[in-house]
């Protein structure tokens, strides 16, 4: 069972899975052998807003760290997401097609992006946070956001 | 044939919300420019101050609720008061029909956002139609 480092920092509770990696920008990874599932953290999903489309690159796409994997198209914004693994996509999730929303609703679990096969999974891990390290960087960042509002 | 009763059209008030201000533009579109006789707008503030003549125009006729992000407050506002909804729209779900017609602006829309409003208003004129010739309020959660 999962479990999570939790904050809450204005009215706003954000957790961060500690069974996976991340990226400084917010996507995770979890390996299953060299299939790394991706997805977004919770923070950048709420940061973001409801998703009304999630565009992710096609099956086959071979992708470096930092090429765009996917985009997403919020209430409020259009990101360009980009992978925090090297390797090829070998699965999308099919509910990105028909209800992207699964992304706000279960961003650990049923709202993942892709499944990447990578080519080189531990040194692409090594170049990730833990969950530790993604958790102070993100409450960090929240503040920064709170400070707006 | 005559309605005596109104289907009544509830809005989000979401202010500073592009979708709140959507939502708004279709409801307008509908109760005064499309459906004037068979439709009456409440706004949601009204129900939530609880104003009297707000609760009894919900309770008493068949409620379009038109939500612009999923705390739906205007469809759980129109329930609390006692009235039934015959159809709640999410402006989300709307703009995933009409993906061409991306909504900006909150003052005033773009012209994508224009359109999906339009969509939408076309979308509740419908429900309205359905609901006067039927004679009935319908019913959906």
């Amino acid at each position: 069972m999962t479990e999570f480092l939790e904050t809450t920092v204005d009215k706003f509770i954000f957790k961060v899975a500690t069974d996976r990696s991340y990226s400084s920008e917010g996507l995770w990874a979890q390996a299953d052998g060299n299939r790394i599932r991706i997805g977004l953290s919770d923070f950048l999903q709420q940061r973001s807003g409801d998703v009304a489309f999630a565009d992710v690159k096609p099956v086959g796409t071979v992708l470096a760290v930092g090429d765009e994997v996917a985009t997403i198209e919020t209430i409020k914004v259009n990101i360009s997401l980009t992978s925090p693994v090297n390797g090829k996509i070998v699965e999308i999730n099919p509910a990105m097609q028909d209800a992207p929303e699964a992304i706000n609703q279960d961003p650990y679990g049923e709202g993942w992006l892709a499944i990447i096969e990578a080519a080189d999974w531990e040194a692409d891990k090594a170049a990730l946070l833990d969950p530790q390290a993604y958790f102070k960087l993100m409450r960090g960042q929240a503040e920064e956001e709170a400070k707006k509002l | 044939m005559t309605h005596p009763q109104k289907v009544v059209i509830v809005p989000c008030s979401g202010i500073g919300k592009t979708y709140g201000t959507v939502s708004r533009e279709a409801a307008f579109e509908v109760t005064e420019d499309v459906r004037p006789a068979d439709t009456q707008l409440v706004a949601l503030s009204m129900l939530v101050l609880g104003d009297e003549a707000a609760r009894a125009a919900v309770a008493e006729s068949p409620a379009i609720t038109i939500d612009g992000c999923k705390l739906a407050c205007a469809t759980k506002m129109v329930k609390e008061s006692g009235g039934t909804v015959a159809q709640d729209f999410a402006v989300l779900d709307v703009y995933r029909r009409y993906r061409q017609f991306k909504p900006q602006g909150i003052a005033e829309l773009s012209e994508g956002g224009q359109q999906l409003a339009h969509a939408l208003a076309e979308e509740i004129t419908g429900v309205v139609e359905n609901i006067t010739s039927n004679g009935d309020g319908g019913q959906n959660g």
